[in-house]
């Protein structure tokens, strides 16, 4: 063989290679998925659907589990009647019910995905647009034991990143709080505690505005087609069904965050600022690792050096000086700053 | 235990979970709050400071600088140059004096009184010509840069300038997802990779510790300086006029620097990508005060302990190896010794890549201790061509005073600029020495991060070998 | 170094350091255990050193010590087991470091914990030791760097810091020995039970927050009477902590209780077993 020749073939078994083993999107990544998608599946997200209509109090039938789970009327029917024969659930008229073994498998069910989440949200690199899909594929696939090491790796955890309250291991949940984010009236003031995750379409566009629990908001008008409102300092223009997707709470006054929503990434060197609070986007790991190390409300923060990088800044926190990156600096609010420089 | 003793415990945790509901998660950030409040009091009524403000003026000035946009950079690389100057030249004067009392003088005594002791010849050879001089090579080719290197970093790092180090790098680390610290443990790898591994624990992100354990191998450590420098000045220093062969040979050494630390980069930006997405990561970064290093207890612990680890590891991995290497030229099958055979084996995959079987053998061999790879190849050069007028024989590690007859004997052994150029690159990206890996196995705890980190630069050098190979032989470097 | 007789220093009445002997690495039986806490970077480790005559490794870094590193010595006749923590900014969180050096205070019932703190950055200090003293009645505080502290212009009143947290507080600068017999001595003192500490534990603010604290603590105070540290282990437990869930359901906690409560009756001086579930840990 010439080198040339050589060249090609290594080039190509190189690539073959790449096509079978990258990590997530090569074929045997995707193989095994398929494989992982399989009856049980369908059961456990049949499961999901018949609960979450229960918890919302709305009757499910045989179309709309088809509907949900994007399958044939006759496959829906196979389906049901496998459940049934599991015990699972039962058919009364045209309403299907779960029984108290299918209600407990789906809070599992439901449980391993709200775990699932809330790592993704509090531990890793994961985008916020991807956790629910990850989710989604990761709540068929792990096992009770890996989910409760999981719990107890995030220190038992109450809600899931959306706002959802998470089943605990006997598979008690409270119910929703919170009201419609559209029930607000002019200037009243909010928190959000729940974003809903579904339909994909709407989240996606609930996530690219960056809304997420525990923001504040003030509503500031709405129309037949549109909602507008400010969240967390910035304006936020919606259509009424999409925002009807987040539920809020009512802040008393004195909780209520006035005046300008600054961030310890605006100071300049030498200017000094007040901690007012820790964005809620500042989450698990992160947020603990900044509060021991004295970034909690009322403490004063100078920014002292910037790296010839222009990120990170160094800032004078209660007598250390500790270097923080942007992305960091932008998840800590501040009051009004006071140069010193 | 008896039954109410039971249900008084899970009393008391069905209430903590009834009441967990109530409270919410805002408990932590509650808790952390009251804590500083209260500590801030405390402080507030304990605390004097004379004049108002505490006197930072000094360390502030000096922060400035070393981190200001003009003199941050060139105050750390002038830092590093000195660093690594010291260490080359200050070791070259010890590793030759132990080199002759260890391989020249001790040796051959030992094997003669090994001799007149009695022993059997493959005993003597077994013992003095394997394991021993391997640990001679290891303990004096390894030891003086160690003993020089670490104890100016840990004076470096006392005096509190490292953190600034990783304060000025970080933007680059962090656009390769990973963290400004790894800055420290590379240049710790330029010493040694398996000490580099136990200071990545200052990394304290678990995801970026990783990255950063990973891809130390790529921080050409002391043990492999050699060997680029004797193959850089033999193939890359023959190409130019002799005036100018040490300049260009320490280019090419320079440049292989260069391509480990861009492999560095790119091999963190596609790991915190795909498999390490999905670690733990955070950043936060401490600058402490400027302290003045104690630089007698310094260089007092720091070189006892240095010693220390070099010695265990001569004596640990290298009198092994050694071993195997006598054992490998030593043992003859059908006619033909194991060496032999092997190497006829491995030499079709050594040539695909710019190689050839002795290479590949003794990189094998070599595992334990990147030190004895020159000593190794050498001796099975020897041993395969046949020439008998250098060397001390089958399974005998050698080096040879000039360079000029060490390439006699390389290109004796079939061995092109292609050849030197691929064990350049070979010799920085394949895996980790075992010292190393069987550190990465203490501080990962994880059998699996291991083997990726002794897999992944072995592919990596695999793949960029070949493309080298065929493309320098398209070139007509042949 | 000073190069004083030793001879002369036994019989000085000043130097009390005479009674310090340091034993390095030695094992055996021991009558106290103390276990050595701080925030990373506050030489931690030098007073470590200066007290067992071993050369841990120092760095001017945040985080040298990641594993537990113990010695010994022996001061006035007993003999200390000491064993240096991870240096951790808090107890509260849930890196290894911190659980490291919460459960060896917690069921490693050292007999004084120390608490080094840096005398320039006091309040962010305090933090920990606060916490510390949460979980433990018997500790000193270390004042350390009250060299570098004047340097600076920063002078820290150690009693009233005394007063206000309720155990001894002991200025030292330990990498010039300065005030290690001092340390010593209280040392001494609180293993002994000569010094009796009274630790202050820091208000919780949020009003809604309260009642549930107040609840869960009268809960757990009722179960186990003896506990010194009941509202924290509600705390730990209104957060979640499973570490903290797990010791009450095997009954570790209450186990703890038993054997404080046992302490308690006991003179000093009796050999006490060493805690090392952890020694292999990170």
């Amino acid at each position: 063989m010439t080198p040339f020749e050589t060249l090609l073939v290594g080039t190509l078994v190189l690539a073959i290679c790449a096509i079978f083993a990258w990590p997530r999107k090569g074929l045997i990544a995707r193989w095994r998925r398929a494989a992982e998608r399989s009856a049980r599946i369908l059961v456990e997200d049949a499961l999901k659907h018949l609960y979450d209509y229960e918890y919302r109090k709305i009757p499910s039938t045989l179309e709309s589990l088809a509907g949900t789970l994007s399958i044939s009327g006759d496959e829906a029917v196979k389906l049901i009647s496998r459940l049934e024969g599991l015990r699972l659930v039962e058919r009364r008229n045209l309403e299907l019910r779960l029984t108290t073994g299918g209600r407990s498998y789906a809070l599992r069910v439901i449980r391993l995905h709200r775990l699932w989440e809330r790592y993704l949200a509090d531990e890793t690199n994961v985008r916020e647009a991807e956790w629910h899909t990850e989710a989604e594929l990761k709540e068929h696939a792990m096992t009770v034991d890996e989910a409760n090491a999981i719990a107890r790796k995030l220190g038992d955890p109450l809600y899931d990143p959306h706002g959802d309250p998470i089943p605990t291991v006997a598979g008690t949940l409270p119910s929703h709080q919170g009201i419609p984010l559209t029930s607000l009236k002019d200037n009243e003031v909010a928190a959000i505690v729940h974003v809903e995750d579904e339909p994909a379409a709407i989240y996606a566009q609930l996530v690219a505005v960056g809304l997420f629990p525990g923001m504040q908001v003030r509503m500031i008008g709405q129309s037949p087609d549109r909602v507008v409102f400010d969240a967390a300092g910035n304006e936020v223009i919606l259509a009424p069904v999409v925002a009807a997707n987040i539920s809020v709470v009512m802040l008393p006054v004195e909780a209520v965050h006035e005046g300008p929503f600054l961030t310890l990434a605006s100071l300049a060197i030498g200017e000094r600022g007040m901690v007012t609070g820790l964005s809620p986007a500042c989450r698990g790991t992160q947020r603990r690792r900044l509060m021991d190390l004295g970034v909690v409300p009322g403490t004063m923060i100078e920014a002292e050096l910037r790296s010839p990088g222009g990120d990170p800044t160094a800032y004078r926190i209660r007598g250390a000086t500790i270097a923080l990156r942007q992305q960091q600096a932008d998840l800590i609010y501040i009051s009004e700053p006071t140069g010193t420089a | 235990m008896s039954t109410p003793k039971q249900s008084k415990h899970e009393q008391i945790l069905s209430t903590a979970n009834a009441l967990r509901w109530e409270v919410g998660e805002r408990l932590h950030d509650s808790t952390i709050e009251s804590l500083y409040k209260e500590a801030e009091r405390i402080a507030g009524r304990s605390v004097a400071v004379e004049g108002g403000r505490p006197r930072i003026s000094f360390d502030r000035t000096l922060d400035r600088l070393v981190t200001s946009r003009v003199f941050g950079f060139p105050l750390m690389f002038l830092l590093l140059a000195i660093v690594f100057w010291i260490t080359i030249e200050g070791a070259n004067v010890p590793s030759r004096l132990l080199a002759d009392f260890l391989v020249d003088f001790a040796h051959p005594f030992l094997k003669e009184t090994g001799t007149s002791l009695g022993l059997p010849w493959w005993l003597n050879g077994f013992l003095f010509d394997g394991m021993y001089l391997a640990m001679a090579w290891v303990v004096s080719v390894m030891l003086p840069p160690m003993a020089i290197f670490f104890p100016l970093f840990t004076l470096l790092e006392d005096f509190g300038y490292l953190p600034r180090v990783a304060f000025n790098l970080d933007a680059l680390f962090r656009r390769a997802g990973a963290h400004g610290k790894q800055a420290l443990t590379m240049a710790m790898g330029y010493g040694c990779n398996a000490a580099a591994m136990i200071s990545t624990r200052v990394i304290d992100s678990p995801r970026e510790r990783l990255i950063a354990i990973l891809t130390n191998n790529f921080a050409l450590c002391n043990g492999r300086w050699p060997t680029q420098i004797l193959v850089a000045t033999i193939f890359i220093g023959a190409l130019v006029p002799p005036h100018l062969a040490g300049a260009a040979s320490a280019l090419a050494v320079v440049g292989v620097v260069l391509i480990g630390i861009f492999f560095t980069f790119l091999v963190s930006w596609g790991l915190s990508r795909t498999v390490l997405r999905g670690e733990v990561s955070t950043f936060s970064l401490e600058l402490p005060p400027y302290r003045p290093p104690r630089i007698w207890r310094t260089l007092y612990t720091s070189l006892i302990d240095r010693t220390a680890i070099v010695l265990w590891r001569a004596v640990i991995w290298a009198v092994p190896a050694g071993g195997v290497i006598w054992l490998v030229s030593n043992i003859h099958i059908g006619g033909e010794s194991l060496a032999g055979l092997t190497i006829g084996f491995l030499d079709p995959v050594g040539i695909l890549i710019g190689l050839n079987g002795v290479i590949l053998l003794a990189y094998i061999i070599a595992i334990p201790a990147n030190e004895i790879v020159i000593p190794t190849i050498l001796m099975l050069t020897v041993l395969m061509t046949g020439s008998a007028e250098v060397g001390g024989g089958a399974g005998v590690m050698f080096e040879l005073d000039s360079e000029t007859a060490t390439a006699a004997v390389l290109h004796a052994g079939g061995w092109t600029l292609l050849t030197g150029l691929n064990l350049m690159l070979f010799s920085l990206l394949h895996n980790p020495c075992s010292t190393t890996l069987y550190t990465i196995y203490k501080e990962t705890g994880s059998a699996r991060w291991t083997w990726v980190s002794a897999l992944l630069p072995l592919a990596i050098a695999f793949i960029v070998c070949f493309f080298v190979a065929q493309i320098g032989r398209m070139a007509g470097m042949v | 170094m000073t190069t004083m007789n030793p001879q002369q220093c036994e019989v000085c009445p000043v130097n009390k350091d005479a009674k310090l002997v340091q034993l390095g690495l030695e094992a055996g039986n021991f009558d106290f255990v103390v276990a050595l806490a701080g925030n990373p970077n506050v030489g931690k480790s030098t007073v470590f050193n200066s007290l067992t005559g071993l050369r841990q490794h120092t760095g001017n870094w945040p985080g040298k010590t990641v594993v537990r590193a113990e010695g010994a010595f022996s001061y006035d006749a007993k003999r200390y087991k000491l064993v240096d923590l991870p240096g951790t900014y808090s107890l509260l969180s849930t890196s290894t470091d911190e659980e490291v050096a919460r459960d060896f205070i917690l069921f490693g019932q050292p007999d004084v914990t120390v608490v080094v703190v840096d005398a320039t950055r006091l309040e962010r200090n305090l933090n920990l030791v606060l916490q510390v003293l949460e979980i433990t009645e018997k500790a000193v505080v270390c004042l350390n760097l009250v060299d570098e502290a004047k340097r600076h212009g920063i002078v820290v009143e150690e009693r009233v810091l005394m007063r206000d947290l309720g155990v001894p507080v002991i200025p030292t600068a330990a990498r010039n020995n300065q005030g290690i017999p001092e340390l010593l001595r209280a040392i001494a003192e609180v293993a002994t039970g000569t010094f009796v500490c009274k630790p202050k534990r820091f208000p919780i603010e949020s009003g809604a927050l309260h009642k549930a604290i107040g609840k869960m603590t009268a809960k757990v105070q009722q179960a186990f009477p003896s506990l010194p540290n009941a509202r924290w282990v509600a705390l730990r437990l209104l957060e979640g902590d499973q570490r903290i869930v797990d010791a009450i359901r095997s009954g570790e906690l209450g186990d703890l209780t038993r054997r404080s409560a046992l302490e308690d009756s006991l003179t000093t001086g009796r050999k006490k077993k060493v805690y090392n579930e952890h020694s292999q840990a990170v």
